[in-house]
């Protein structure tokens, strides 16, 4: 293991292998701030580039822009409600209104602070156990992938905000949105009317960069000066009470990216999902949430990045794409000549030692240059908002073009954005609209192969103790805000029925005191 | 004060290298000299890989720039539909394979293999039957006995894909069925195999080499006329030798818009050729384990003919 660990560091600490692998965190970055350009596509963009570089160099940079793009979409979530990549959307929630409150500085630096926390700890974890975690994760079958998509289902709860009838709505509409097009193992359009762009559904980066950029920028200019946000400095400073409040949440989004990112069909944008879903359910002060709790913000985020290092386990070890950035990754082994599999380890150590131990550098400089740059950042939004908005429409609309490849996409960002408008205005919640979006797409697919695997029986989902576990769960958390809101209301009525009749006895008092008088 | 000035640099800095990234996948209208390569799929999967390769090729032998533009969705269809609309414009170029022919077989689209000029076939994909090496058959003919006898279950990737194709004409051949699980993606068929919840696949060998070698896997038999060549692969049996008379590839080349003149179209069929005869080319097709069988212009169109006719039984 030490001897592991050393031959990797002495490979990945050479000067060239730092330089890159500087480079590609900044880039990574970069493209993770951009809305629309995610690691995948900026993997995939520039692998031809590094054709000619030792495959050591050149993977160690590929995925510093992996994971650098988990640090830079938040950036992006925080300042101006624009998801960079999928994985920032539940970031937008809490993230965007500490800024509004003032509080962007703490929330960058709490994201990057979990970030770490979590690629170090799953970095650990990927150096002792990648093995038996792969054999355990690809014991997931198509019933048990079935149960976590139920299970991140219930967490629309948690997404709805104040009304839990509205929130089921929006996750009901995206749900039928995401039925649009042609569904995995069909050859059937549905609800395309004839339409050949929408045979490939609507993409829920393109919806999302719609309802959630443009939405908000109407919103702001409809409400009329939005105020920019003058903090001094030191406000923008994260402070030692924010820090206790967020670390088991650190710690709790950590364990659910690092589980949901090992499994092969889940990813990380369902990991950060679930890391606020729960957060919040267990959380004592669930009404903080979507108005600046920090903890908010510091699961989603330390569950992304977990999840992103999590991806390497079946990647490195069985040579099975994690997700589709590691497939992509997959794709440029091959290309440097390097045959990826379960014979990697073995007969590959350099490369794979090289290439963890280089997470642990990248993640040092991504700490390093983002805690400093973080209250930097947060300047930004010292700019007044007409500076600031025609950047976001722009941006939002190159991401949209860049994701769908033609004309098309511009015109779903145009509709998801007065889409986001009206919700706004009208106070639905966007987040279970877009949970919807993503999950409906996965929870069929689970749902067909279920059927599949049974021949046509679903009732091999009760034979799976792991699967019935899941569902047992997810009922736990679907059920737990609702009880626990009912039984605080319970509580509430009761303190309200003895304090009502407190009063009444103190009322009733003076009218004895009164009766002789009469 | 300048702190925010910084940032409004570095913010700077950010759009002009978001603009050089965009920019790489902007259409070039201009054809004097420049051209696009239409992928129909995502960065990243096999169709990508193969279409900068050949964008690649193609680049060197002009001596002109090629950029790959990603127009992915509808499992093609959408970047196919978009090339129709392209009819007559020499700068362009699609990175082609079997769904030119299986979508108009099987979806509402509205072009057809014959709207195109084809330029280039690079060379076929075939794919091995794989299953776990502690399987209770021998041989890919015990595969097909044991699925007359009991539900044997299959991981696909698709409705349409190259797997779920040679499934079928095993099963035409064979006169049997298998029960199948689709899945999105060859990964994923590789990962419910090792994990034992279908019993065999049938992929790319690029896919499951690294499995092969290490034992976790154990190749059936080769959907393949001969026996692969590439050492690591030369004893694996073909299904012919084992009565299966199955051997159905996936091609991979490159197609022109239709309506380009005879001039521009001997243009790409020379580089084509030059592209050919380079190490590059070879490096590619040893990469992926392909069958190499360039066809050029003429030769190219009659192949999709019969091809289109064998895929059409397939499907039927």
């Amino acid at each position: 293991m030490i001897e592991n660990l050393a031959v990797g560091f002495s490979a990945s600490l050479s000067p060239e292998n730092l330089l890159w692998c500087l480079i590609g965190v900044v880039v990574g970055t970069v493209i993770g701030m951009l809305p629309g350009l995610g690691a995948t596509t900026g993997i995939a963009i520039l692998i031809p580039l590094t054709l000619g570089m030792d495959p050591l160099t050149a993977l160690i940079m590929l995925a510093g822009i992996y994971y650098g793009c988990q640090y830079g979409s938040t950036i992006s979530a925080v300042l101006i409600a624009t998801p960079g990549d999928a994985n920032a959307v539940s970031t937008v929630i809490d993230g965007y209104a500490m800024a509004r409150n003032g509080r962007a500085g703490a929330a960058l630096a709490i994201s990057a602070i979990g970030s770490f926390v979590a690629a170090i700890v799953s970095v650990v974890l990927l150096a002792t156990l990648a093995g038996p975690i792969a054999d355990l994760a690809i014991g997931f079958g198509p019933a048990e992938n079935f149960a976590i998509m139920v299970f991140a289902m219930a967490t629309i709860v948690a997404f709805s905000g104040a009304d839990i009838r509205k929130g089921l709505m929006m996750a009901g509409l995206g749900i039928a949105l995401s039925t649009v097009g042609v569904a995995m193992g069909f050859t059937t359009a549905r609800f395309t009317g004839g339409s050949v762009n929408l045979l490939g559904g609507l993409d829920f980066v393109v919806v999302m960069i719609g309802i959630f950029a443009i939405g908000e920028v109407l919103s702001q200019i409809s409400a009329g000066g939005a105020e920019p946000i003058r903090a001094r400095f030191r406000d923008m400073l994260i402070t030692r009470k924010e820090l206790r409040q967020a670390s088991p949440a650190i710690a709790r989004g950590t364990g659910i990216g690092f589980v949901f990112g090992s499994l092969p069909g889940a990813g990380s944008t369902l990991a950060s999902f679930l890391a606020y879903g729960v957060e919040k359910s267990v959380s004592k002060t669930p009404e903080r949430f979507g108005k600046g709790a920090i903890q908010g913000v510091a699961a989603p985020e330390s569950a992304n990045n977990s999840a992103a290092n999590a991806n390497f386990i079946p990647t490195l070890s069985l040579g099975i794409p994690g997700g589709s950035t590691t497939a992509v990754l997959l794709g440029a082994f091959i290309m440097y000549g390097v045959q990826p599999g379960p014979l990697l380890f073995t007969e590959q150590p350099t490369l794979v030692w090289g290439l963890i131990t280089s997470f642990f550098i990248g993640n040092v400089i991504l700490l390093v240059l983002n805690l400093p740059l973080a209250p930097a950042f947060a300047q930004i939004l010292r700019l007044p908002y007409n500076h600031l908005y025609p950047f976001i429409i722009f941006f939002s609309l190159i991401g949209a073009f860049a994701v769908a490849g033609n004309t098309f996409g511009l015109i779903v960002v145009l509709v998801a954005s007065a889409l986001g408008f009206c919700l706004k205005k009208f106070g639905y919640p966007s987040a279970p609209l877009i949970l919807g979006l993503v999950l409906g797409p996965m929870t069929e697919k689970a749902l067909v192969q279920t059927s599949a695997f049974g021949r046509g029986d679903l009732s091999i989902l009760l034979q799976s103790p792991v699967a019935m576990t899941i569902l047992i769960l997810a009922v736990v958390l679907a059920a737990a805000p609702i009880l626990s809101r009912s039984l605080r209301e319970r509580a509430r009525r009761k303190r309200d029925l003895e304090t009502a009749a407190e009063a009444s006895a103190a009322e009733r008092e003076p009218d004895h005191d009164s009766q002789p008088s009469r | 004060m300048h702190l925010s000035r910084r940032t409004l640099l570095g913010s700077g800095a950010a759009a002009m290298l978001a603009a050089a990234i965009t920019g790489c996948s902007s259409r070039s209208e201009d054809s004097g000299g420049n051209a696009t390569m239409i992928v129909p799929f995502a960065p990243g999967g096999g169709s990508d890989q193969s279409g900068r390769a050949l964008a690649d090729g193609l680049e060197q032998a002009l001596g002109n720039s090629i950029s790959v533009e990603n127009v992915q969705g509808g499992s093609g269809a959408i970047g196919y539909s978009t090339f129709l609309g392209m009819h007559g414009d020499s700068s362009q170029l699609l990175a082609t394979e079997t769904a030119m022919m299986v979508l108009p077989l099987t979806q509402d689209v509205r072009f057809s293999y014959r709207d195109f000029t084809p330029i280039f076939k690079a060379g076929d994909d075939y794919t091995l039957v794989v299953t776990r090496p502690d399987a209770p058959y021998a041989d890919a003919a015990e595969l097909v006995r044991a699925a007359r006898e009991r539900s044997v279950l299959v991981g696909v990737s698709g409705a349409t894909s190259l797997d779920e194709i040679v499934f079928s004409l095993i099963e035409k051949d064979q006169d049997m069925r298998f029960d199948r699980v689709p899945y999105e993606s060859g990964g994923e068929v590789l990962a419910a195999l090792l994990g034992g919840h279908v019993e065999a696949a049938s992929l790319n060998p690029s896919e499951v080499i690294g499995q092969l070698a290490s034992g976790d896997l154990r190749a059936l038999c080769a959907l393949t006329p001969e026996r692969f060549e590439a050492e690591a692969l030369r004893d694996i049996p073909t299904g012919r030798e084992q009565g299966i008379d199955v051997a159905f590839a996936q091609f991979r080349g490159v197609i022109a818009p239709g309506g380009i003149t005879d001039q521009q179209r001997e243009r790409w069929i020379e580089a084509a050729r030059e592209y050919a005869r380079t190490d590059a080319y070879r490096s590619y097709l040893e990469e992926n384990y392909m069958v190499e069988e360039p066809l050029f212009g003429e030769d190219f169109g009659p192949y999709l003919d019969r091809y289109h006719d064998d895929l059409a039984e397939a499907l039927s």
